[in-house]
């Protein structure tokens, strides 16, 4: 297996560019997602490395060959596309056994190889099939199955399980899990659904106008969001961010918005840092109901509990910054009612510069 | 492709009129219609939509077939339709018993056989290879260039043909010429009408028709292309294994339809076009028709003829339909 | 005394404008109290009746008869077309006009669509009685198969339509006579082919041509046969009282021989089939023709029109040249009786009104009313003849179309054309060639057709189409030398017997003897 090494990939149209230079390595056996809103590029740079677009500028390398100017083919990549990109004419094994047919690979090795994709996936009574008598999820897993026949050194896939309908999607999603494990190949993967980077990726690389923001494991992202964007994105619901000015509190230093303080975290970055304004950050798992050791109070009015089952989300208000909050039930919902007030530790909150929006510190 | 169903309306239908209260002891009949009355009032404005349709059928396709019946009869326009006698199968048994109207029938088979062999593949060639054209300007040159005979009058195609094929001063015959050939009088010689005429036909007809596989051709979906291009196919074995069998129902649909207008051949060409000198391979039932109703004014000969074509164009569509249904699954009904 | 020379003062006025010519010619009048009757007219050039044209209207006047435009079908140029939209109607107006009349009244008097004239001429038509006492054999022509008239006739005057022109420039330029014989007609052809008339040193020159490509085989002529025996190709032709067709003859098989081999050298349009109805036009201004045989009129014309390009051109008619029998055949000529006219309808209750009226054109008032249009307006009257203004000749607009205009030459109608009216505007060079045809007896008599019952009808409709299909086949490839006309000969009759032309010889002989018979 190889790894795909990036060095200052750029993609212009004309005088646009979309792809502002890109740096990434991703190692072998490695499953790395691409992540970000539409339009960061994302599909653009996994485009190019499967070869389906040009490389303006930069150096591509899988394994040790650069592969800037190689041919699609020949760059033993696979692909799975966002609509599958079935052939409608052909039935399932055909599908599955089209590369390998391009590729002249003796009968009998195609035959052998469909049958054991065929297997893994659970195609195997739906090989005379044609795709439109398949259903999403079957198409789905047919596309992997044309991918994974011809043993690529890299898997592609463009957002593919964007197509289905969310308990399929969350069914293959651990699929591609077990998949990824089982044959161990290096994964590239583009979505725009934070869910399935952080329950997919080894590592997560959060793109955004063409830029990477941030590159990490899941937890990685989630803790120590690098930025406002990072932060914003990478979890759900997102991050509680609001405006603050740092002040000189009783404990140390405080952040002080809409009326409120919050105890801040003692970092070495913040050293003599009042009077400067920042973005504080929470993340709505990190509230508690009621005071623990070491939190402090935020006062909130509640507007509205949504009940996901063994969680809730408390939408409130603090000030006029809303601010969500995600708790436990405990299977009822009673004692949510009265909630005026939320804790949190100072370590749990997160300040950015507001004037760049990078990240201050980093807490455990 | 033209599969219409109403099943879903038909349901919709039946559950209205299951839970409809039945008045009195339940008679099929009425119950049918109160349900037909209920349909209609419900989906009346769809019926009103429809109704243009089905008057300009009845008006234009089905009022006309009542003259059929001259086919069989002995027409005076005077008497009219329904005064002029009988014949039976007189005028069928004259057109079979003429020598001509043989000859003019093979020829009209060989000719439009010919036509579809390789008149039909052209334009999906052309749609092929315009899509293969990376550079615009050049692609909507070449396609009006290629579009421009059809909106040319079959008159001045046939003047052009006939300069072109003039033994004096034809482009055809200068080129020959080049080669040591010795002018030939083509438009004379009845080996030749067959390969002009179709070449012409072509010409004229290929690039307008190419109209219809370029906008499905366009309609494949492009990620097809690019899951291809990973695979490692190259652009020949897109276009065969990809391009073509994407497009495939949309060449037999216009291929069953080819087929039952086998027997139309453009007759305004060939009068154009033939002489005496090349009856022998040009003559087709039109032309003949044409020349039989020059004479003696024989509408009811014509209508024989013209009921013929229309019973093996009918037969004709309706193999062609049934094989392709069979075969590929792709059919008109 | 003075009241007569007033009345005569009050003639010569009217004789001299015409503007009230109902005073002089009171006992045209038809009817006392106005009369309407409904009209349909179809011909190319005037596919509705229109009541304002001013020859209508003085016909109006002297008449008293009106008419009203009932035309069926003025949507199409399609003469017949529109006669089967108005017989498919079912009701026919009081009259009706049309181009190609005779097929439908053939068909449709005897079964009660039209009325049958004979009678009605006898008692009410003194002029159409003269003019057909005087030509029985139009009369014959143009009856139906039952004997009975049921159309009057466009009548064409004139004799001669087409004759050969000739190149007496490039003769001059070779210094060879007009060709008297085929065989001069050869050798001129020959030196036209050979000797560079035109003087570019290319040998360009196409010795004959022809805009209707029958106009070759026309030529059959020189050697004894025969193409057509009217002025519509292709036709029958009558030899003493038995009915022929000119395809089947042994001068024709001569004809053709010497034709394909004239073909073979040269002499002939390579391109005679299909170069059309421009090629006159072409190889005439190109300088590149050097004869044909084509309508006088209309090729004489081509002696002004490139006299400027061409210097010395000098294309004119000569005579048909002495075939191998030693006569002379000028064998197309003006048809005597035209398909076209008009006719009663079946309906119509004023059947004498009507017969009086259709006699009102045959009427010296009313052929020149047709003929020349109104007097005082188009013609005046030049010692006792009518003759076109100077301004109505000199104005630039081609004179027929200005006569179709005003309702005048409208060939719907029955009429018998003066051919003066035409010689009046020829061409000065057409007028030579038609004077040099006149000194000559050239003409062979005309066939006029036949009009057959229904069963011989039915026989023809069987037979004759294919058959001649397969003639012109055989025709044209003699001629292109595809095929051995000396070869095939015999093969060729037998296989028209085959295919029924005996009995179609028949079958018209029949219906000649009893149209003509007697």
């Amino acid at each position: 297996m190889s790894g795909v090494f990036l060095e200052g990939i750029v993609k212009r149209y004309g005088s646009l560019s979309v792809v502002h230079g890109i740096d990434l390595e991703i190692k072998p056996r490695e499953f790395v997602v691409l992540v970000g809103p539409s339009g960061c590029g994302k599909s653009t740079t996994l485009r190019m490395i499967a070869g389906l677009e040009e490389i303006s500028d930069g150096t591509l390398r899988i394994g040790d060959r650069v592969m800037n100017r190689v041919a699609p083919k020949d760059r033993d990549v696979a692909m799975v596309f966002q609509n599958y990109a079935l052939y409608p004419h052909l039935n399932v094994a055909d599908n599955m056994a089209f590369g390998l047919r391009i590729r002249k690979t003796p009968k009998d090795e195609i035959a052998k190889s469909i049958e054991e994709v065929a297997q893994i996936l659970g195609l195997t009574e739906y090989l005379e099939r044609r795709p439109a008598d398949l259903s999403g999820g079957q198409r789905q897993r047919v596309a992997m199955g044309r991918a994974i026949v011809r043993h690529p050194d890299v898997f592609l896939f463009d957002e593919p399980l964007s197509n289905l309908d969310a308990k399929l999607r969350t069914q293959m999603r651990a699929e591609i899990k077990r998949l990824h494990k089982r044959l161990g190949v290096t994964s590239i993967y583009v979505t725009h659904d934070q869910v399935e980077a952080m329950t997919l990726a080894d590592r997560i690389v959060v793109m955004a106008d063409g830029r990477i923001e941030q590159i990490g494991t899941p937890m990685d992202l989630f803790n120590n969001p690098v930025n406002t964007f990072v932060a914003g994105f990478i979890g759900s619901p997102p991050m509680n961010q609001f405006s603050a000015v740092i002040e000189e509190g009783q404990g140390g230093l405080v952040a002080r918005a809409n009326g409120t303080t919050i105890p801040l975290p003692a970092l070495e970055e913040l050293r003599g840092a009042a009077g400067r304004d920042v973005v504080v950050g929470i993340r709505p798992e990190h509230v508690h109901l009621g005071a623990e050791e070491g939190t402090s109070a935020i006062p909130i009015e509640l507007d509205l509990i949504e009940t996901l089952g063994s969680e809730a989300l408390l939408h409130t208000h603090v000030g006029n910054e809303t601010f969500v909050a995600k708790v436990e039930t405990h299977g009822e919902i009673g004692h949510l009612q009265g909630v005026n007030a939320l804790h949190v530790k100072p370590e749990r909150v997160k300040l950015f510069d507001r004037e760049t929006g990078r990240a201050i510190g980093r807490a455990a | 492709m033209a599969n219409i169903s109403n099943s879903p309306s038909d349901r919709s239908d039946g559950v209205i009129a299951g839970s409809a209260p039945s008045v009195g002891p339940t008679r099929p009949f009425a119950k049918r219609l109160d349900r037909i009355q209920m349909h209609l009032r419900r989906e009346w404005q769809i019926y009103l939509m429809l109704a243009p349709t089905i008057i300009w059928f009845l008006l234009f396709l089905y009022r006309p077939m009542y003259g059929l019946q001259i086919a069989f009869k002995d027409y005076s326009v005077f008497l009219g339709f329904e005064g002029s006698p009988w014949v039976g199968f007189e005028h069928f048994q004259t057109l079979f018993q003429s020598d001509q109207f043989l000859r003019a029938l093979k020829n009209t088979v060989i000719i439009s056989s010919l036509t579809l062999v390789f008149g039909f593949p052209m334009p999906i060639i052309l749609a092929l290879m315009f899509n293969e054209i990376l550079n615009e300007t050049f692609k909507r040159t070449a396609q009006t260039i290629v579009y421009l005979p059809h909106f040319i009058s079959s008159v001045i195609i046939a003047g052009i043909i006939i300069t072109a094929f003039s033994p004096s001063a034809g482009i055809v015959n200068t080129v020959i010429g080049w080669f040591g050939v010795e002018p030939i009088y083509f438009l004379t010689k009845p080996e030749w009408f067959r390969p002009i005429f179709i070449g012409a036909g072509i010409w004229q007809e290929a690039g307008f028709q190419s109209i219809v596989f370029l906008a499905a051709i366009a309609g494949v979906n492009p990620s097809l292309y690019e899951s291809a291009v990973v695979d490692g196919a190259n652009r020949w074995q897109m276009m065969w294994k990809i391009t073509i069998p994407c497009i495939m129902p949309t060449i037999i649909i216009m291929l069953i339809i080819r087929i039952g207008n086998l027997l139309e051949v453009g007759f305004e060409m060939i009068i154009l076009l033939y002489q005496p000198a090349t009856y022998q391979t040009a003559d087709v039932i039109n032309t003949f028709i044409y020349r039989q109703g020059l004479i003696g004014g024989q509408y009811d000969l014509a209508a024989a003829a013209g009921l013929f074509n229309a019973v093996v164009a009918f037969t004709l569509v309706m193999t062609a339909n049934t094989i392709s249904k069979r075969v590929s699954k792709t059919s008109l009904w | 005394m003075r009241i007569l020379t007033l009345t005569a003062a009050v003639l010569a006025t009217t004789a001299l404008t015409g503007v009230t010519p109902a005073l002089a010619n009171d006992d045209l009048k038809i009817v006392d109290e106005p009369l309407e009757l409904t009209v349909h007219i179809h011909h190319v050039r005037s596919t509705a009746y229109d009541e304002n044209w001013p020859v209508e209207k003085v016909a109006q006047e002297l008449t008293n008869v009106y008419l009203k435009n009932a035309t069926v079908g003025s949507n199409t140029t399609n003469s017949e077309e529109a006669m089967n939209l108005l017989l498919a109607t079912g009701k026919l107006p009081d009259i009706i006009g049309s181009a190609r009349i005779k097929e439908a009244v053939d068909q449709y008097g005897p079964q009660g669509a039209f009325l049958p004239l004979n009678e009605l001429i006898e008692e009410h038509a003194p002029h159409i009685k003269a003019f057909f006492d005087e030509n029985p054999d139009l009369m014959k022509a143009a009856s139906s198969s039952d004997g009975n008239l049921y159309y009057i006739p466009y009548l064409p005057d004139g004799k001669y339509g087409r004759g050969y022109f000739i190149r007496y420039d490039w003769l001059e330029t070779l210094g060879l006579e007009v060709p008297n014989t085929v065989d001069e007609l050869y050798e001129v052809l020959t030196a036209f082919r050979t000797q560079d008339p035109n003087g570019n040193g290319v040998q360009d020159e196409i010795p004959y041509f022809a805009r209707q490509w029958e106009e070759l085989p026309r030529l059959v002529t020189l050697w004894g046969g025969r193409s057509s025996g009217s002025d519509t190709y292709h036709d029958f032709y009558v030899e003493d009282g038995k009915i022929q067709y000119p395809y089947m003859g042994e001068g024709y098989k001569e004809g053709i021989k010497n034709l394909a081999k004239w073909y073979e050298e040269g002499l002939i349009d390579p391109e005679v089939f299909t170069r059309g109805s421009s090629s006159r036009e072409y190889l005439l201004s190109e300088n590149l023709g050097g004869m044909t045989h084509d309508w006088f009129a209309s090729t004489a014309g081509y002696n002004d029109s490139l006299a400027d390009k061409i210097p010395g051109f000098s294309f004119k008619a000569m005579i048909p040249p002495e075939n191998v029998n030693g006569d002379r055949i000028a064998e197309h000529r003006r048809i005597l009786v035209k398909p076209d006219g008009w006719a009663i309808g079946g309906t119509n209750k004023h059947p004498v009104e009507t017969i009086k009226y259709f006699d009102f054109y045959f009427s010296p008032e009313g052929r020149r009313l047709v003929n020349f249009g109104v007097e005082g307006e188009q013609y005046t009257m030049v010692d006792g003849k009518p003759q076109f203004t100077e301004e109505f000749l000199t104005n630039g607009r081609p004179v027929n179309s200005q006569l179709y205009e005003i309702g005048a030459q409208l060939q719907a109608r029955g009429y018998y054309q003066d051919y003066e009216y035409e010689k009046q505007w020829s061409n000065q060079y057409a007028l030579e060639g038609i004077e040099l045809y006149e000194q000559g007896d050239y003409l062979i008599p005309d066939f006029l057709g036949v009009a057959m019952n229904a069963d011989e009808q039915r026989v023809f409709d069987k037979y004759f189409s294919q058959a001649r299909t397969y003639m012109l086949e055989k025709q044209q490839a003699w001629i292109l030398g595809a095929a051995d006309v000396e070869e095939e000969w015999d093969a060729y009759m037998s296989q028209l017997d085959r295919m029924g032309m005996n009995d179609v010889l028949e079958v018209m002989q029949s219906a000649y003897d009893r149209q003509y018979g007697g």
